[in-house]
């Protein structure tokens, strides 16, 4: 199990197209991938999952994954959420 | 009838009303008897997944080069092979033995309930997209799946609840010429990707769908989310022009670059824009002119309700420069009088008004109110690259008097310790022949000349094309219009000042090879112009500019001047052939 903390720092946070980001980050590897806000932890794999988690700009998020790959995987998914998605930043 | 809505994507459309239904998204349960058969129905619920992913892939690569299009659909087949979702539906199935519509119908609710009470109305709009996956699967697994719109046997206007983003996704432009719905916003994906698809929308009518019947001629107003239902002989002219009007802005747009005017062997031509209002800036830059070749002002005079106001004056230039800073800003002072804004500034009427009082006539009579103008010019001069043009100056005491007010009022902001560019250019419209036949005592008082090629040619052919019974006579391809233009650029050239054209020749594309061949520096045109110009700067060579030129120059009738060119252009600009009737007379 591997698990880093990082900030969503784009404006308007996780909505769908960062989400689904997220997703196409997460599923390329065998671990399972998890993103955790202060209010619920959902499955990274999962659109509705990372979506309804609805983590809005500045929002503390953490990155857990757990598989052969995981400090891989979590990694990756980290920095995809750190770029802010190409978006407008806080 | 009218409905008003939410303009969704943009555009007119005229048709006929097509009813779509919308499919309830429930599914009768059916109970499983063994632990096998469950089995099996995973087995159909995974089929039917491949095979909606499979559909999705499909009209996903039909919009290759539809970058949201793609984006959504993208987000589509994220949602169809979600695990959390997957899961649930199966362990519905095992769990509950239950068939895999009903597993599905309940699991997709279940999500959108969730979905619904999301705080962010972006996400909550993703409801539709769960929806549209759910039903793509239902209907994979109950083998009924929509095929209506392609059974249409003339384009329609597509009325429904709401309708699906992948449902939109598969619409095609010349089928449906435009949708309105019950539902729906500005950001769900359906919205999207009409306007990505050129589709006009309004959506969020609430129950037009209960009011609407099948046939009724609709209006669709995709830009102020209008809906006109069975109307009027007024409304549908009314509407065939706004729509005409709208298709030709659209052309536009699409034939929109930035790339800078250049001729076939690689010279670049300066060309630059005509505005009259200041937002038009924007719609320049686009375009990718080169500056703005003539700034006219006079409707500065009509916002100006209480008499010249230096602000007013000041703020707008100032914006315009700005915003197209580096690139230049022709400011032309007040051309009122002739034909333009016969109010206030001269009530008495006058047996020939182009003769008359008007542009710096006017100004020297009233200098006081003149410098007005004149200081905001200079105040402004200082944000950006701006220079004074005088309009219609026929004698060179004007001239001079004109410099000298302009002294005074540079003299005045010194003393008032208010910053101006003291190196602004300052030059003259050439737009009578008195201006080209004495124009080598002017140039000592100007730093370029502008043709102006309407009044020249008026001017020149005592022509007044306003006048139906002579306006045969008007022709800027006239032997006399040309040879003076061929006169004032080698006269500025040989005195190192520079020419513009920014008359309507400059954006007949017929002139512009000619304009090229007799060396003209700028060439400014209407904004709308400026793709069609550019492009036929690309197909000349200078080489060919110049012969072609020269011959005009020997040729007797403008007719002639025309075929001329045209026998040149034919071959290289063929589309240039469409509006016959804008080049066949003269600009």
């Amino acid at each position: 199990m591997t698990e880093i903390k990082v900030v969503v720092p784009n404006k308007l946070g996780i909505h769908a197209r960062p989400a689904a980001l997220i997703v196409r980050a997460a599923v390329e590897f065998v671990s399972d991938v998890w993103v955790e806000s202060p209010a619920d932890k959902v499955n990274a794999k999962s659109i509705m999952g990372v979506m309804t988690l609805a983590a809005s700009g500045g929002t503390e998020i953490v990155v857990s994954a757990d598989g052969s790959d995981e400090a891989e995987a979590v990694e990756v998914v980290a920095e995809v959420i750190r770029s802010g998605f190409g978006e407008e930043m806080i | 009838m009218f409905f008003k809505g939410v303009p969704a994507s943009h555009g007119i459309a005229i048709g006929s009303a097509f009813l779509l239904k919308v499919e309830e998204l429930r599914h009768a349960k059916r109970l499983l008897e063994s632990s096998e058969q469950a089995e099996l129905e995973v087995k159909r619920f995974q089929v039917a997944i491949s095979s909606v992913r499979h559909d999705l892939e499909n009209i996903a690569d039909t919009m290759e080069d539809v970058v949201e299009g793609r984006q959504i659909l993208e987000f589509l087949l994220l949602l169809l092979q979600d695990p959390t979702i997957k899961r649930d539906v199966e362990s519905r199935i095992l769990g509950g033995l239950v068939n895999a519509e009903y597993a599905v119908s309940t699991a997709i609710r279940g999500v959108m309930d969730k979905f619904e009470v999301m705080a962010d109305p972006y996400i909550r709009e993703r409801v539709a997209d769960v929806r549209d996956v759910g039903r793509r699967v239902i209907e994979k697994l109950t083998g009924t799946e929509k095929d209506v719109l392609d059974k249409l046997q003339e384009p329609v206007v597509l009325v429904a609840k709401d309708l699906d983003p992948s449902e939109t996704a598969g619409l095609k432009p010349g089928q449906i010429l435009a949708f309105v719905t019950d539902m729906g916003g500005r950001t769900s994906h359906t919205t999207i990707l009409a306007r990505a698809l050129g589709i006009p929308a309004v959506v969020g009518l609430q129950k037009i769908t209960t009011e609407i019947n099948p046939r009724d001629v609709l209006i669709v107003d995709g830009i102020h989310g209008h809906v006109i239902v069975n109307p009027t002989e007024d409304e549908l002219r009314y509407y065939a022009g706004v729509k005409k009007k709208f298709q030709k802005a659209e052309k536009l747009l699409q034939k929109m670059n930035q790339e800078p005017a250049v001729t076939e062997d690689g010279v670049r031509i300066e060309l630059a824009a005509n505005i009259e209002l200041p937002y038009e800036v924007e719609l320049v830059n686009k375009l990718g002119a080169d500056g703005i070749g003539l700034f006219r002002t006079e409707f500065l005079r009509l916002i100006q309700e209480n008499g010249e106001n230096e602000e007013d004056h000041f703020t707008i230039y100032d914006t315009v420069a700005s915003r197209m800073k580096p690139k230049p800003v022709i400011i032309r002072t007040y051309d009122m009088g002739g034909d333009k804004f016969r109010t206030g500034l001269n009530s008495a009427p006058e047996a020939n008004p182009f003769l008359g009082y008007r542009a710096v006539r006017i100004g020297l009579d009233r200098p006081q109110e003149f410098s007005i103008q004149l200081r905001a010019i200079l105040r402004a001069s200082v944000h950006g690259n701006i220079r004074l043009m005088f309009p219609m100056v026929t004698h060179v005491e004007q001239l001079r008097r004109l410099r000298d007010l302009l002294e005074k009022v540079k003299d005045e902001l010194r003393a008032d310790e208010i910053a101006f560019d003291n190196d602004m250019q300052v030059g003259i419209m050439v737009e009578t022949p008195a201006t080209v036949i004495a124009l080598d005592l002017m140039l000592p008082y100007a730093d370029f000349v502008s043709i102006g090629t309407n009044d020249l040619t008026q001017y020149s052919l005592a022509v007044d094309r306003g006048n139906p019974r002579v306006a045969d006579l008007y022709d800027s391809f006239h032997p006399a219009v040309l040879r003076q233009i061929d006169t004032v650029v080698r006269l500025c050239h040989s005195q190192g000042k520079w020419v513009g054209v920014c008359g309507s020749m400059a954006g007949n594309p017929l002139a512009v090879p000619l304009l090229i061949g007799f060396g003209v520096d700028e060439l400014s045109v209407a904004p709308s112009l400026i793709p069609d110009v550019k492009k036929m700067i690309g197909v000349v060579t200078t080489y060919a500019a110049r012969e072609m030129a020269e011959k005009s120059l020997v040729t007797e009738t403008g007719l002639g001047v025309r075929a001329l060119v045209h026998s040149y252009v034919i071959g290289k600009y063929p589309e240039i052939l469409l509006d016959e009737n804008d080049w066949k007379t003269g600009g």
